[in-house]
């Protein structure tokens, strides 16, 4: 099953893997680290020019490390805008992405999230670290295999 | 018996130095240590680790004795106002702080030159009472993390693992009724979650700690 954006990449030879369709429909592809930052420059030039949202996730123990984008194409007088959802997978023991900032400048604080949660490093990313925990914290929190340090928490006291 | 909180500098290859019962005035009376650690070359390790095998044997029948520093001459620590954007190396939780600096125990000023002591603050509330065989537990058991932790990046991590480790460790002291609470305390919460019956009119939940 192949939906309209992936026919057109398949028109103008760009290599990616279609996932099929989410419980709304959209259309969802998966593209290779290593060609992401191309594809990106040229989905922007296509016409998606809002990047709804940005995550991440591990997919499963010991497996690959995912990195989700979600894009919508912005025009005036347009009732159902186009979207698609874009995924990227790492590897766990080096997880490497080309950073998006460049073509869409809201990636920023996601990405950061995403490197502080999962360890993903986003390559040209203008300032790569960490937003939520402490910045000498060791450890991915919201990777399945990471175990909690056993601080010691406010709550314990009350 | 008179409520007293405590404190102590360690030395980072973290010694210890003991500052308790230097004041006379019992009330306001605080329990500091200090103890340092250098950090020793890495060369060194895989002998200490055979070391560290022995003494750990040794500990577990007596505690770790105390490396005290000797008094310090302090440095007049210069912006270190919020504003500046000072910050202090330190794991703060409810009844343990520990500092990555040097603390008079007298005049309580830091120095933010020596951070290659830790100072630990023992229950600044006073919400246990301590005599000093309880409140050296605390600081042998302060002075063992310090050793185990020896060559590790001295950052908040590292502090934060130490005092934790020290909560739980007062929380089992608790627990084995080596050290009570201190009914007299202006906070009274249990640890493990419930408040204590306290026979005072003041209505402690005001303090919202």
């Amino acid at each position: 099953m192949q939906g309209r954006l992936s026919a057109w990449l398949v028109k103008h030879g760009l290599i990616h893997r279609s996932l099929g369709f989410d419980y709304q429909g959209i259309e969802t592809l998966q593209i290779k680290p290593e060609d992401w930052h191309s594809v990106a420059v040229i989905l922007y030039v296509y016409g998606y020019n809002y990047l709804r949202s940005q995550c991440a996730y591990d997919v499963a123990p010991g497996g690959l490390l995912a990195s989700v984008y979600h894009l919508t194409r912005i025009e005036y007088g347009v009732d159902q805008p186009e979207e698609v959802c874009i995924k990227v997978f790492a590897p766990r023991n080096n997880p490497k992405i080309p950073s998006v900032f460049w073509v869409w400048k809201s990636s920023n604080f996601q990405e950061r999230e995403s490197y502080d949660m999962l360890g993903i490093f986003y390559d040209n990313h203008p300032r790569l670290k960490r937003i939520l925990m402490p910045e000498s914290w060791i450890g991915w929190p919201l990777r399945k295999d990471y175990i909690a340090p056993n601080f010691y928490e406010i709550q314990d006291a009350h | 018996m008179a409520a007293t909180s405590i404190s102590m500098v360690a030395c980072t290859k973290f010694s210890t130095l003991g500052w308790i019962g230097g004041g006379k005035r019992e009330v306001r009376k605080r329990r500091v240590l200090s103890v340092s650690a250098q950090q020793d070359a890495e060369v060194k390790e895989t002998q200490q680790m055979k070391d560290e095998k022995v003494e750990k044997e040794q500990v577990k029948k007596q505690q770790t004795p105390l490396r005290p520093v000797e008094r310090q001459v302090n440095v007049k620590s210069k912006n270190m106002s919020a504003q500046m954007g000072g910050q202090w190396l330190s794991s703060v939780t409810r009844h343990i702080r520990i500092y990555a600096a040097y603390i008079d125990p007298e005049t309580w000023e830091f120095d933010q030159t020596q951070m290659d002591k830790l100072t630990i603050l023992l229950d600044p509330h006073k919400e246990f009472v301590w005599t000093d065989d309880t409140a050296n537990m605390v600081f042998s058991y302060f002075q063992e993390l310090v050793d185990h932790y020896e060559g590790a990046p001295l950052t908040e991590y590292t502090l934060r693992l130490i005092g934790s480790d020290l909560e739980h460790y007062i929380r089992k002291l608790l627990y084995d009724g080596e050290i009570k609470y201190n009914m007299d305390a202006r906070i009274n919460r249990k640890m493990d979650g419930r408040k204590i019956e306290v026979h005072s009119p003041i209505n402690f939940m005001s303090l919202g700690l």
